[in-house]
């Protein structure tokens, strides 16, 4: 989810071949406030990632401070993921 | 039917098709042209991102200024190396359909005007080129690599999207713009 108009995330997909869909809050971004993730400067979305479990709770979540830098590797988010199922 | 009526007829036929250019096309046969390009369509109700730059040239042009006409607007940067051999072809496209209402524009990607002037001198290009100095536009369309292209008919919608390059110099992309400029006008 981004801040980014429909158009664009579908370019943006289409550039990068994602198999999984975009979704768009704008313009009026009250999921990625309602989230806590908006930067009001720039009006767009902190780059974070939420990990929701089949009940509906948040598990964890990884908010990147510094995107060009920081990175959330796969790894780390597949051990979390495969925590919540091997739990249910 | 002989042979000398069947030529004869095969000969007008050819004469009036290069007169007049191709027979207006239905809209519903344009999403069949649009895979022949590999170009990926959108849904009719689609609208673009509008947009206001300024040209290398100093003109101030919007999207809505270029109403009522069909709309080739090219992604582009001149480090962008792919981009390089399309820029010839938009500028045939731009001599050989401005007349019939094609506007074919260049949005450049972050780059500052001495070079854009400079590529522009080098390849003899005549069609605008926006400057987008803060990648406002390339954002607003989503364009994160190079190049990127986008038709828009004459009533405004989002026709097309090509991400990387095509040959904007074949038959399939004349069919297309053809297609595209025998639309009414409507907005």
């Amino acid at each position: 989810m981004s801040a980014d108009n429909p158009f664009s995330q579908e370019t943006f997909a289409d550039s990068l071949k994602l198999p999984y869909p975009l979704l768009s809050d704008f313009p009026d971004r009250k999921v990625i406030r309602v989230y806590g993730v908006l930067n009001e400067q720039t009006m767009t979305a902190i780059r974070t990632f939420f990990l929701i479990d089949p009940q509906g709770m948040i598990r964890k979540k990884w908010i990147l401070a510094n995107p060009a830098t920081d990175v959330v590797y796969s790894p780390t988010l597949l051990k979390d993921i495969e925590q919540i199922v091997n739990t249910r | 039917m002989g042979n000398r009526v069947r030529q004869r007829i095969a000969g007008v036929v050819i004469t009036v098709w290069t007169i007049l250019g191709a027979p207006e096309l239905s809209r519903a046969e344009i999403p069949t042209l649009l895979q022949k390009l590999n170009l990926t369509g959108y849904p009719r109700v689609t609208k673009p991102p509008e947009f206001n730059g300024r040209a290398a040239d100093g003109r101030t042009i919007s999207l809505a200024s270029l109403q009522d006409q069909v709309v080739l607007l090219n992604f582009w940067a001149t480090w962008c190396q792919e981009c390089r051999p399309e820029m010839p072809l938009f500028e045939q496209l731009h001599r050989k359909f401005a007349g019939q209402g094609l506007a074919v524009l260049g949005i450049n990607a972050r780059e500052g005007i001495s070079a854009i002037q400079k590529y522009v001198k080098e390849l003899g290009l005549t069609f605008p080129l926006v400057l987008d100095p803060r990648g406002e536009i390339n954002a607003a369309y989503g364009v994160i690599g190079l190049p990127a292209t986008f038709l828009v008919g004459r009533d405004g919608r989002a026709v097309a999207r090509a991400v990387g390059p095509r040959d904007w110099n074949s038959k399939e992309a004349f069919e297309i713009i053809r297609a595209l400029l025998s639309e009414p006008k409507q907005r």
